[in-house]
């Protein structure tokens, strides 16, 4: 891997962006649109209006979370594709430890805390268990992780979609969608009045992002993890067992991945419908997570600015007729650009700006 | 091959400097390799021995001076303009595809076709004809893929590859270093023989009698300059070590009185299988006292590798125990180990002792994640890391004495000062240390020996792995000698000869002529290639103990 | 590798193939499947029709990382080649598009999406981009641009009905028993993929251009030094690789007849799933081809469900490939991968 000082991560993450972002522009000019106006909806659906800003938020929370658990297995080497899979399992199951433990708990604000908590345990447990999944067979069966983590997320989504269909369905409702959460489960609304925003959802974001950041580098388990995936060899030399450490990341990640699928649950959907269609947060995560340079911490800018790119997707989808896919596109452009850093090196080089290391 | 002008030299290198970027590896030098002679590059690690060599064959560019063949000025932009002058080098790291053929190694680039498919029958009668012209016995084994024949072979299949092409111009870049005595003595007897076939050589090494016995002239080069050409009756061992350390060169070893203590360290009947399920350890034994250095000398790959990953707990035993202070160990994880004080000096100081991208800081908590006071319930204290890695870059003399630097801008000697350091002053009970001063500087090697010599004297057990025969009677109190898997004998320093100790290290009771093999022993060498970064056991990549040029496909060694 | 080692390794393989047939055969007398009606010459031809794509993706991809670059990028590379295929048949023929105009849909496409090969293989060979992470790129590229081009021609995600490949009749040959209505009697680009597959496995293992694959992948020094460009013959393997997935994509879509742009698209992991095929077959084209197949007949399993009455819900038994792909992936997880595979190589300063 080349070794970038954090100045230059920044540069290639700014340049990879607005490259991408200029590509996006010029498929709608090419394409016979005005890419003036393409360009003020996009600043209006993501910053125009009060609920721009909470319908961004409410993306950037779901990225931060979902970034920070790509970032984990990343920075210990392991190619966890799997966070799609592993949040619609985390996200199911805490629709599902919810409505199974209601009628045992009063209801109001009481109940609705606990029940708060057994959510997000269970989707903690569940992400985190279906991630150790791809994790054991790579660390002892050789099963390269990105095959097995996307496979997983075929399942997941056909398994759950078939769950939401069929057995799951809520009494009465005509589309595959589970049953409601009771009233009382959810997060307060206490700064902007969005049904599917609170700035709590956010401060969880923001709290798991700076307890992983100390986790990796504070502590010798993280130590550990880092290790791993900068020097496999070197890792196992200072007596890291690498393969329960493989499973140990997958683990965590899937934890996290956890988290943000109870949020998604809890703060916006309040029940579970066919993960077909509910958005590709755990995709869109990995371009989060190479965006900050796989940092927890930086995981919040890039979730910002994703947050920002999706939040005007959506309002690009329905005020205008460009395409929202488009926003896809630019996403994978941009995870395009980061992935050759050499690229931005020669043109800096050849164009004189700076560049002189290396 | 144009014949007609018997005065010019086969190869005429004039005023060649090449850098990589601010380090000059070859500085100005001159070369002339006569026809029909041996022509010997003697140098240290380093000296830019490989770089000229390569600077011929076209893989580098000179920045300056100019290449004659015979006679004809001439630029390689690319190997292969090299190849269609009649130059041909065998590389220090065999250049073999190892799941192909003999045959398909040996015609790679070169294959003869008809109908657009490869015509390998037509292949097989050339390589015939060439290996009944100069003596080669491979023509047996074309059908083996590379990966099941032993090093020497490989070593064949490289020179035939050079034949088939057509060189007569051949470059030996360090060859000897990946053979037993007798396959070296095979080697250069067999270099004579193409010398009279009308072949003229260059023979690159940094052993003496190598470079004596077999030469016509010999080159020295020291940092990058050539230091003197003589021609090989007028030289002597002496004066050719001067010219390529700048110094005169002791040889002796340092007398000191012997008072091992207590047993420390043992293993009984272990038993450790290589990477690919084939046994590479078959029953070992051996105790270490307190104030004692047993040192275990073997030719590369005969499992002294499998031996210590396996006492130092990072590859399971499939037999035997390990005994560790009166207790059995054998089960007990790496981490317990090296908190329960053995220290372990890696073989590989690249990819296992130092994370290259870590700063020196982080590279000081390595081994470390769970000693107080670095750590403390699983909290890191990076205060007191860096305090430690400020102490070891003072005690051990380890330049550039920043803790931020990278690992992999130091010079391997740094590297492995910084490692050793580190071993060390985790106030351990035993140390094992494996090709302790492999690729490193002549003033690092003195100053890892001293250490060494001082924990011995310190009351510690010590194991030093080493296929350095010198470094072994320098350092060990016993010496075992290892091959194919077991201990051959185990022997005393002060009373065995170098040659004696050659013959165990081939194994004493083998055939002479040891000829193409299948390799049982050696099958594991090809996957351990990944994890060592080398499959042929020779020196590491940054051998050079230079920074900022092992991006270079490890071609600049030398 | 030595004989014994192989020996042991395809013992292990040996058993738990085994054990899978063993646990196929327990399923089916268990459940009591009237296996004769389930594996029919039907059956046969519609795996083969859905093994096509896989396959051809898949020996792409096995000439890419021979050469030494894991082409993670494959199932982007089959959304354009339906996507673009789906998009010219359009304009070349509108709505009523006859075969000729798919035929040149499928070549224009080709040429297209050889554009984008190239321009990845600079990006992963010159400026040595992270392959894993720039393939994914190419995936999720497809995945947004895809759909995108889509609801720009036809205002939705998916295309209407456009036009699927006509069956190619050889006569006489056609009324082979099996092989007859398999092969002669069947879609054309199963034909062409039978033909790619042994071309592929020829070029590889008998001509010096497979010999320098095979060594680019394993020691591109010991090719460069026998002075034959790694660089080129990897430029070479991953376009290839890029073009063949685009043709896999597009004979996906010739078979469908229309374009599918909703979810992960209508490709829908085919991609991933060829780069599991050509592990199973041990990079090996034919191997690969094999494997495509196993997995082209799990992906039909469902329709023989159906006409023999089994009631399991369409959207478990379309688990069944990415099940199958996890199970060998972690059985045959270790193969041996070329040595030099992911590492940019450089052959001078």
């Amino acid at each position: 891997m080349l070794k970038m000082s954090f100045i230059e991560r920044l540069a290639v993450s700014t340049v990879a962006t607005v490259l991408a972002l200029l590509v996006g522009l010029v498929v709608v000019a090419v394409t016979g649109y005005d890419p003036v106006v393409f360009s003020r909806n996009l600043l209006e659906g993501s910053v125009g209006s009060e609920a721009a800003i909470a319908r961004t938020l409410m993306f950037t929370t779901l990225f931060i979370l979902t970034g920070v658990s790509v970032a984990i297995a990343f920075r210990a080497g392991v190619f966890n594709i799997g966070v799609q899979g592993q949040f619609v399992i985390g996200g199911f199951a805490t629709v599902l430890a919810v409505l199974k433990t209601a009628p045992l708990l009063p209801e109001g604000t009481i109940g609705g805390v606990v029940l708060l908590i057994v959510g997000t345990l269970a989707a903690i447990v569940a992400g985190g268990v279906y991630a150790a999944v791809p994790g054991i067979l790579k660390a002892y069966g050789g099963a390269n992780e990105i095959v097995t983590t996307i496979m997983l997320n075929f399942i997941a989504i056909g398994a759950v979609g078939w769950l939401v269909e069929g057995p799951f369905r809520g009494e009465g409702q005509s589309a595959p969608n589970t049953e409601r959460l009771p009233e009382y489960v959810g997060l307060p609304q206490l700064i902007y009045d969005s049904p599917s925003f609170s700035i709590i959802g956010l401060g969880i974001a923001l709290a798991v992002a700076a307890l992983i950041a100390v986790l990796l580098r504070r502590t010798s388990f993280g130590y550990d993890m880092v290790t791993s995936g900068h020097q496999e060899s070197a890792a196992g030399y200072a007596g890291v067992d690498a393969k329960r450490m493989i499973v140990a990341t997958m683990t965590v990640s899937g934890m996290v991945a956890g988290i943000a699928g109870a949020v998604f649950t809890i703060m916006i959907q309040g029940y579970y419908s066919d993960p077909a269609g509910i958005g590709t947060y755990g995709y869109d995560a990995i371009a989060v997570s190479l965006l900050a340079a796989n940092n927890p911490l930086g995981a919040i800018p890039a979730g910002l600015l994703f947050g920002g790119l999706d939040s005007a997707g959506s309002y690009i989808g329905i005020s205008s007729d460009v395409p929202a896919q488009l926003i896809d596109g630019i996403i994978g452009l941009v995870v395009l650009f980061i992935s050759a850093p050499e690229l931005f090196r020669m043109a800096a080089k050849r164009t004189g700006l700076g560049g002189d290391e290396q | 091959m144009s014949r007609d002008s018997p005065q010019e030299p086969a190869v005429r290198l004039e005023g060649i400097t090449k850098r990589f970027g601010d380090v000059v590896a070859n500085d100005d030098i001159d070369f002339t390799l006569e026809r029909g002679t041996v022509h010997t590059l003697l140098g240290e690690n380093g000296s830019g021995k490989t770089t000229l060599m390569s600077v011929l064959y076209g893989l580098y560019d000179q920045d300056k001076g100019t290449i004659h063949v015979d006679g004809e000025s001439r630029e390689f932009d690319a190997p292969r303009d090299a190849i269609d002058a009649g130059v041909g080098m065998i590389h220090q790291h065999f250049q073999l595809v190892e799941p192909m053929t003999v045959l398909q190694n040996i015609i790679l680039g070169h294959e003869p076709t008809s109908n657009g498919l490869v015509d390998e029958s037509s292949a097989r009668e050339d390589i015939e004809a060439i290996c009944s012209r100069y003596g080669f016995d491979i023509d047996q084994h074309l059908d083996t893929p590379v990966r099941n024949i032993d090093l020497g072979a490989r070593q064949r299949v490289e020179i035939v590859k050079t034949l088939y092409r057509g060189a007569e111009i051949l470059i030996f870049d360090e060859p000897t270093a990946v053979l037993t005595p007798q396959e070296i003595d095979q080697l250069l007897e067999m270099m004579t023989e193409l010398t009279e076939t009308g072949c003229s050589l260059v023979f690159i090494t940094h052993k003496l009698d190598e470079a004596l016995s077999v030469a016509d002239q010999i080159t020295v080069l020291r940092d990058g300059e050539g230091v003197d050409t003589v021609a090989v009756p007028e030289t002597t061992e002496q004066e050719l070590a001067r010219m390529m350390v700048g110094r005169e060169v002791k040889f002796d070893r340092a007398a000191r009185e012997t008072t091992p203590g207590a047993p420390v360290f043992g293993v009984d009947g272990v038993r450790v299988d290589g990477d690919r399920g084939r046994e590479r350890v078959s029953g070992v034994d051996f105790t270490v006292r307190a104030g004692e250095i047993l040192g275990i000398a073997g030719v590369q790959g005969n499992g002294q590798s499998e031996l210590i990953e396996g006492i130092t707990g990072l590859r399971p035993l499939t037999a035997g125990t390990v005994r560790f202070d009166g207790n059995d160990i054998t089960g007990m994880s790496r981490r317990r180990r090296i908190e329960s004080g053995i220290a372990y000096i890696p073989e590989d100081r690249q990819t296992e002792g130092l994370v290259q991208d870590y700063s020196l800081v982080h590279n000081a908590l390595l081994g470390n994640q769970t000693i107080s006071p670095y750590t403390t319930h699983g909290f890191v204290d990076w205060g007191a890391v860096r305090d430690h890695a400020e102490e070891i870059i003072e005690e051990y003399d380890v330049q550039p004495p920043n803790p931020d630097t990278d690992a992999m801008s130091l010079s391997g000697g740094n590297q492995q000062k910084f490692i050793v350091g580190r071993e060390i002053e985790h106030d351990p009970d035993v140390m094992i240390a494996s090709h302790p001063t492999r690729g490193v500087d002549i003033g690092s090697i003195e100053f890892i020996h001293n250490r060494l010599i001082e924990l011995r004297n310190e009351g510690l057990a010590v194991v030093v792995v080493s296929s350095k025969l010198e470094e072994i009677q320098q350092l060990a109190d016993r010496i075992a000698v290892m091959y194919e898997g077991a201990f051959i004998d185990v022997v005393d320093p002060d009373t065995i000869t170098e040659e004696e100790l050659g013959l165990l290290m081939a194994g004493r009771g083998r055939d002479e002529d040891s000829d193409v093999n299948p390799r049982p022993p050696d099958a594991d060498e090809s996957d351990r290639a990944t994890t060592t970064g080398d499959e042929t056991g020779a020196p590491l990549r940054d051998e050079d103990d230079r920074p900022g040029t092992d991006s270079h496909n490890g071609g600049v060694q030398t | 590798m030595t004989v014994l080692d192989r020996a042991a390794r395809n013992r292990v393989r040996l058993g738990a193939g085994a054990v899978i047939v063993l646990l196929g055969v327990i399923l089916i007398t268990w459940l009591d499947l009237p296996l004769s009606d389930l594996f029919t010459v039907g059956f046969l031809s519609r795996s083969l029709q859905a093994a096509a794509p896989i396959a051809l993706t898949a020996i792409g991809g096995l000439y890419a990382e021979k050469s030494g670059v894991f082409n993670i990028g494959v199932e982007g590379f089959m959304i354009f080649g339906a996507v673009n295929t789906a998009a010219l048949t359009w304009l070349i023929g509108g709505e009523t598009a006859g075969q000729g105009a798919l035929w040149m849909a499928i070549l224009a496409s080709l040429v297209v999406v050889s554009v984008y090969a190239v321009l990845f293989a600079v990006l992963v060979i010159r400026y040595k981009a992270d392959q894993i992470v720039a393939g994914l790129a190419v995936w999720f590229i497809g995945l947004g641009f895809g759909p995108f081009m889509a609801v720009l021609l036809w205002g939705s995600r998916n295309s209407p009905g456009l036009v699927s490949v006509d069956n190619l009749t050889v006569p006489g040959l056609s009324e082979l028993p099996v092989v007859g209505p398999l092969l002669f009697d069947a879609s054309p680009l199963v034909l062409l993929t039978v033909l790619v597959t042994v071309g592929a496995w020829v070029v590889l293992y008998h001509t010096r251009y497979g010999y320098w694959i095979q060594a680019a992948g394993e020691n591109p020094e010991a090719l460069d030094t026998a002075g034959v460009s790694v660089a080129r013959v990897r430029y070479a393997a991953v376009v290839f690789s890029g073009v063949m997935a685009g043709l896999g994509g597009a004979v996906l879509l010739a078979h469908a007849g229309s374009f599918t742009g909703t979810g992960d698209t209508m490709v829908n992991g085919r991609g991933w799933i060829g780069i599991v095929a050509y592990l199973f077959g041990n990079y090996n084209p034919i191997g690969a081809a094999a494997a495509a197949l196993l997995f082209g007949g799990l992906d039909m399993l469902q329709i023989q469900f159906q006409t023999v009455g089994i009631d399991l819900p369409n959207r478990l038994v379309n688990l069944f490939p990415y099940l199958a792909v996890i199970v060998v992936l972690t059985i045959w997880g270790s193969t041996r991968v070329p040595s030099s595979v992911g590492e940019p190589y450089e052959s001078e300063e």
